[in-house]
C-alpha cells in the first residue's frame, strides 16, 4: 500500500475534459424534443407548472374509465341496442377528447415556444449545432408526440376495454373493428394539424404564454360563431367560403369523413362545402404556420 | 463520457501559436449601418480581449464567427474551419455566453446547464455529470438545485458562463461577462476567465471596460465603429509603466542626457515623464541626475493604461481616415 501523507490535503477538483463522442445536430435535436416533453408536462419544474397538464391528463383518464364502465354496465344488463346506438365509440369519443385536446394545445404550443423567445434562451440554442429549422422541427416533434399520445392512449385503452367487455368476445370485437386501427390515428393527426397550426401562428406572434393561449381559444370559439354569419345572414356570391374561418370545426368534419359519417352539425356542411375543403384548409393553414414561424425565427436568430 | 484526463495534460496540448480566428474583409451591415467594415483579423489561441465602445461591433463579430449571422461579404475561419461551410461543427466546439438574459427562469441551474451540454451533443449521463462539475467550478455547487428565477445577477452571470463551458469547448466567446456585477462579483468572474486559459480553453472576451481586458487577456483586438484599429499582443500596445521625476531647477539637461541614451522623455515644467526600452529606468534617471547635477523633489511610477492606448489608437485611426 502506498504511503499516505501525514497531513490531510485539500485538493482542487480542477477541470476534467470531455473525451467522448459528440452527437452533433441529431443529439441537439433530441435534447430539444426531450426538454419540450418535460416542459409541457411540468416535469423538473415547480409544482404549479404541473397542475394544468396533469389535470387535463386526469380528465382524459377519468373519461375512459367512465365510458368503459357504462359499456360494461350496459352489457351486463343486456341492453345491446343501447351499446350499439347510444353509447359513445371511437368516433363519438373524439367529441369529448377533442375539447380537452383543444385546451391542451392552447397551453402547450405557447409553452414550448414563447419562454425560449422572451427569456433570450434562443441565443443559447442557436450557438449550439442546431439550425433554426432544426429547433422548430424539434419543438413540433415534441408537441406532436404529446398530442398524439394525448389522443391515442385514451382511445387505445378505451378500444381494448370495449373488446374486453364485448359480449361477442375480445377477438371477435377486435376483428369486427379493424377499421378503427387506421381511422383513429388518421383522425388524431388531422386534429393535431388543425389545432396546432393555428396555435403555432398565435404562439409565434404573441409574447406571453397566457395571452397566446387565451387568444387561441378565443379565435377557435369566436370564428366558429362568425362562420354562422356566412350561413345564416350573408347572401352574396361566394359567401359560403366564409365558413372556412371556422377553424375549430375543420378537424371534426374531416374526422366524420374518415369515419364515413355525414353530419350537418357544422357551418361548412350547411353552407354546402365538402369535407375535402376542410382538409385543404387545414393543410393550407399548416403550411402558412410553418412559413410564418420559420420566417420569424430566422429573423430573430 | 467524462474521463479523468488531467488538467495539465490538456493544457500541454494547448498551442498558443495555432490560429484561433481568421477573418478576411469581413463586412456586416444592418440596413445602412455598417456594424463590421472590412475586418481582416488573425488571432492566435489564448485569452483574447475584444475591446470597443458600445456599438463598436463586438457582438456582431462574435455572432458572425458563430455562424449566427451571415456577413454581407468576407471570409471567416474559427479553429481552422470555414464558418460558411462548417458552422454546425464549429458550434459543437465553441461556447457562447450572450450579453443579455439567456436563462429560463423556471429551471434549476443543474437542469439547464445539463441541458446546455446535451444541446452541444453530449450524452445525457455525461451532460449531467459535467453540469455538476462545472457548477462547482463557478462556485454554484450548493445552489445548483435552486430555480434560476431565484438567482441574483452575479449568480446569473456564473450560470451563463457555466452553460458556455459545460460541453468542454475549445474556445468560449464571452460577451460582456462582467456586465452588471458588483466589484467582488466582477473580480470572481475575471478570475474564472483567467482559469479557463489554464484549462486549455481559449477565451474571446468582449468588454467595453478596458481594465477587465487588461487584467485578463494576453491579446487584444480593438474595434471602433466596426473597424479593427489594432490587433496584437497586449504588451505591444505600449501599455507600460513610466517614471515621473520632479526635479529641483532646470529639467532640460537631464532630459537631453536621457534622450541621448535612447529614452523617451516628456518634459512638463520641472517634471519629466521617462520611458525606457530594455534598460532599467530607475538606473537611467539616477545616472542622469548625477551627471547633470540636478536635485530630485519627487520620484514615482505612472502606468499607461489600456484605456489610454485605446484612445491613442482611435485618434490615430481618425487622423489616418
Amino acid at each position: 500500500m502506498a504511503d499516505l501523507p501525514a497531513e490531510a490535503v485539500i485538493v482542487d477538483r480542477g477541470y476534467r475534459h470531455f473525451e467522448g463522442t459528440r452527437k452533433g445536430r441529431r443529439g441537439a435535436m433530441g435534447a430539444v424534443v426531450r426538454d419540450g416533453l418535460r416542459r409541457v408536462l411540468g416535469l423538473r419544474r415547480k409544482g404549479r407548472r404541473k397542475i394544468l397538464p396533469w389535470t387535463l391528463i386526469t380528465m382524459m383518464l377519468i373519461s375512459v374509465a367512465v365510458l368503459s364502465a357504462l359499456h360494461y354496465a350496459a352489457n351486463q344488463v343486456g341492453v345491446t341496442d343501447l351499446v350499439a346506438d347510444e353509447l359513445p365509440h371511437a368516433r363519438e369519443y373524439f367529441e369529448f377528447i377533442s375539447r380537452v385536446a383543444l385546451l391542451f394545445i392552447a397551453f402547450a404550443t405557447p409553452e414550448l415556444l414563447v419562454p425560449d423567445r422572451e427569456q433570450g434562451v434562443l441565443a443559447v440554442y442557436l450557438s449550439r449545432p442546431l439550425r433554426t429549422i432544426d429547433y422548430l422541427a424539434a419543438k413540433a416533434m415534441a408537441l406532436g408526440i404529446l398530442f398524439m399520445a394525448f389522443l391515442l392512449i385514451p382511445q387505445t385503452v378505451f378500444h381494448l376495454l370495449l373488446g374486453v367487455f364485448s359480449p361477442d368476445g375480445f377477438t371477435t370485437y377486435m376483428l369486427d373493428s379493424l377499421d378503427v386501427l387506421w381511422q383513429v390515428p388518421a383522425a388524431s393527426l388531422v386534429y393535431f394539424l388543425g389545432f396546432a397550426s393555428v396555435a403555432l401562428i398565435i404562439a409565434t406572434l404573441i409574447p406571453r404564454v397566457g395571452f397566446a393561449a387565451g387568444i387561441f381559444l378565443g379565435v377557435m370559439i369566436m370564428f366558429n360563431g362568425l362562420a354562422e354569419f356566412f350561413v345564416e345572414v350573408a347572401d352574396f356570391a361566394g359567401s359560403e367560403y366564409g365558413t372556412l374561418i371556422a377553424f375549430e370545426s375543420h378537424p371534426h368534419l374531416v374526422r366524420d369523413w374518415i369515419f364515413g359519417v355525414t353530419s350537418n352539425d357544422y357551418a361548412l356542411t350547411r353552407a354546402g362545402l365538402e369535407p375535402w375543403m376542410a382538409l385543404a384548409a387545414i393543410i393550407a393553414i399548416s403550411v402558412l404556420a410553418v412559413a410564418l414561424a420559420w420566417n420569424r425565427y430566422r429573423r430573430l436568430s | 463520457m467524462t474521463t479523468g484526463t488531467s488538467e495539465s495534460a490538456h493544457a500541454a496540448s494547448f498551442n498558443p501559436v495555432t490560429s484561433l480566428i481568421s477573418t478576411t474583409n469581413l463586412t456586416h451591415a444592418y440596413g445602412d449601418v455598417r456594424a463590421l467594415d472590412d475586418v481582416t483579423l488573425e488571432v492566435p489561441a489564448g485569452r483574447i480581449g475584444l475591446v470597443g465602445a458600445n456599438g463598436a461591433g463586438k457582438t456582431t463579430l462574435i455572432r458572425n464567427l458563430l455562424g449566427m449571422l451571415r456577413p454581407e461579404s468576407g471570409q471567416m475561419e474559427v479553429l481552422g474551419r470555414p464558418v460558411s461551410r462548417e458552422s454546425l461543427e464549429i458550434r459543437s466546439l465553441v461556447g457562447y455566453m450572450p450579453e443579455g438574459n439567456c436563462l429560463p427562469l423556471d429551471q434549476t441551474a443543474a437542469d439547464f446547464v445539463g441541458y446546455a451540454a446535451e444541446l452541444a451533443g453530449l450524452p445525457t449521463d455525461a451532460a449531467r455529470r459535467r453540469s455538476s462539475e462545472i457548477l462547482f467550478l463557478v462556485g454554484l455547487h450548493e445552489e445548483r438545485f435552486r430555480f434560476l428565477g431565484d438567482f441574483s445577477t452575479g449568480m446569473f452571470q456564473r450560470v451563463k458562463l457555466a452553460q458556455a463551458i459545460v460541453h468542454d469547448p475549445e474556445v468560449a466567446f464571452l460577451d460582456e461577462p462582467a456586465s452588471g456585477l458588483d466589484p467582488e462579483g466582477r473580480e470572481h468572474m475575471l478570475e474564472l476567465i483567467r482559469r479557463l486559459g489554464d484549462f486549455g480553453i481559449s477565451v474571446v472576451f468582449s468588454s467595453h471596460i478596458l481594465t477587465d481586458i487588461e487584467e485578463t487577456c494576453d491579446w487584444v483586438v480593438m474595434l471602433d465603429g466596426g473597424r479593427i484599429i489594432r490587433s496584437g499582443p497586449i504588451e505591444d500596445l505600449g501599455i507600460a509603466e513610466s517614471l515621473i521625476v520632479e526635479v529641483l531647477g532646470d529639467a532640460e539637461p537631464a532630459a537631453r542626457w536621457m534622450i541621448e541614451r535612447g529614452a523617451t522623455v516628456k518634459v512638463t515644467g520641472a517634471t519629466l515623464d521617462v520611458r525606457t526600452s530594455g534598460q532599467d529606468a530607475f538606473t537611467l534617471v539616477r545616472d542622469a541626475l548625477v551627471a547633470t547635477n540636478v536635485g530630485v523633489r519627487r520620484l514615482g511610477q505612472s502606468a499607461v493604461t489600456l484605456e489610454e492606448a485605446f484612445i491613442r489608437e482611435a485618434e490615430a485611426e481618425d487622423r489616418d481616415g
